[in-house]
């Protein structure tokens, strides 16, 4: 009997989480970001990647759009005692077009999006830029307001 | 024995009351189904790919909070001429309440359509009041992007507290339904068709006369 209680406890949880992920409220974030360890030389230009990923069924603005309405995604990076930052290297976007309005092509980013910024460890050492990527992303039938990711990324100079 | 069985009835009841919500669930997806069958499609579509199916329509979609049958919360804001306006100052009349933006494509779609329904309903005591959600955008830029899309209602300035006093909603376009006794009898989340778009107006309008 026990067992038989047991086996039905799980699915009947299931169930539960199932329907309530059916009707679920809008993301609060619409990009993640990966923060990965990046290991350098000390003293020379170097390039850290960081990666991003926009959700599935989402898209947002590339760092240059089309139209100056739309707002672009961009990374701003903090200064950080010990390491000169440099420019950001910001991918290619794609073009898209809502089929509700064909003629309006778009620059956006979905899915995986990599950005590179250029910086220098003045020594050996361990470093951590902390930094704020804004965005502003779209489904098909809606838009979500602007919003601004925390970025950190650590950084070791040998 | 017996506090098993009872255990083994109150699961069994749990079963079934899950298996119940599904198909109600199910039901109004085939509902919701049919009606994105007469919205326009809408997805983002990659050259030479072939558009997905919307998931769920917005005609039925009303956002994190649903506020109809309450109070439409009041406010005073500004137009873009510099005009005070307050939605009490529509009192008596059905009002349309959308919020917008210019960097929102789907927002920028329906606001022709409220042109025409506002002056095809504009006898009956209709009116619209378009509040922009832009931030950092400077008047003119809001000004020019309405009169692009032949916009002639009024178009208000956010005090960033009308948007919280609605919801505090996190999509656009957000469309409020408000009757002429101030109530919200409907309201949309996102872009739907035309038609709903309509038929919402036309039960406000409704609502509004019997009163």
């Amino acid at each position: 009997m026990k067992r038989l209680l047991n086996l039905l406890v799980v699915p009947v949880f299931a169930a539960g989480l199932a329907s309530a992920q059916m009707n679920g409220p809008v993301p609060k974030s619409f990009v993640t970001y990966a923060a990965e360890p990046a290991s350098i030389a000390a003293k020379k230009p170097a390039v850290v990647e960081l990666h991003f990923k926009v959700l599935d069924g989402y898209h947002m603005n590339s760092h240059t759009p089309k139209s100056e309405l739309l707002i672009p995604t961009v990374l701003k990076l903090e200064p950080a005692t010990g390491v000169k930052l440099g420019a950001i290297d910001y991918p290619v976007g794609h073009e898209y077009s809502f089929s509700f309005n064909p003629q309006e092509k778009l620059d956006v980013y979905t899915g995986d999006v990599t950005l590179k910024t250029h910086l220098t460890a003045a020594a050996a050492g361990t470093y951590t830029v902390k930094g704020v990527l804004s965005y502003q992303a779209c489904d098909n039938a809606a838009c979500y307001p602007p919003k601004k990711l925390p970025v950190e990324i650590e950084v070791t100079a040998k | 024995m017996k506090r098993n069985l009872a255990v083994l009835g109150v699961v069994a009841l749990l079963v079934a009351a899950l298996v119940w919500a599904g198909v109600q669930n199910l039901r109004a997806r085939r509902l919701a189904a049919e009606k994105a069958k007469q919205a326009p499609e809408l997805a983002l579509v990659k050259e030479g790919e072939t558009p997905p199916t919307p998931s769920v329509s917005a005609d039925s979609f009303v956002g994190d909070l649903d506020l109809r049958g309450k109070p439409a919360p009041a406010f005073t804001l500004t137009t873009l001429e510099g005009k005070k306006v307050s939605l009490s100052d529509y009192k008596g009349k059905p009002v349309l309440v959308n919020f917008w933006a210019t960097w929102c494509a789907p927002c920028k779609l329906e606001m022709p359509w409220f042109e025409e329904l506002r002056k095809k309903y504009a006898g009956q005591g209709f009116t619209i009041l378009g509040i922009s959600e832009d931030e950092d955008e400077p008047k003119e830029a809001i000004a020019k992007a309405a009169n692009k899309l032949g916009v002639t209602y009024p178009i208000l300035l956010t005090d960033h507290k009308a948007d919280k006093a609605y919801g505090d909603f996190a999509i656009l376009p957000m469309s409020f339904y408000v009757a002429g006794n101030g109530t919200i009898v409907e309201q949309s989340a996102g872009l739907g068709s035309k038609d709903d778009i309509e038929t919402k107006i036309k039960k406000t309008i409704a609502a509004t006369g019997a009163m």
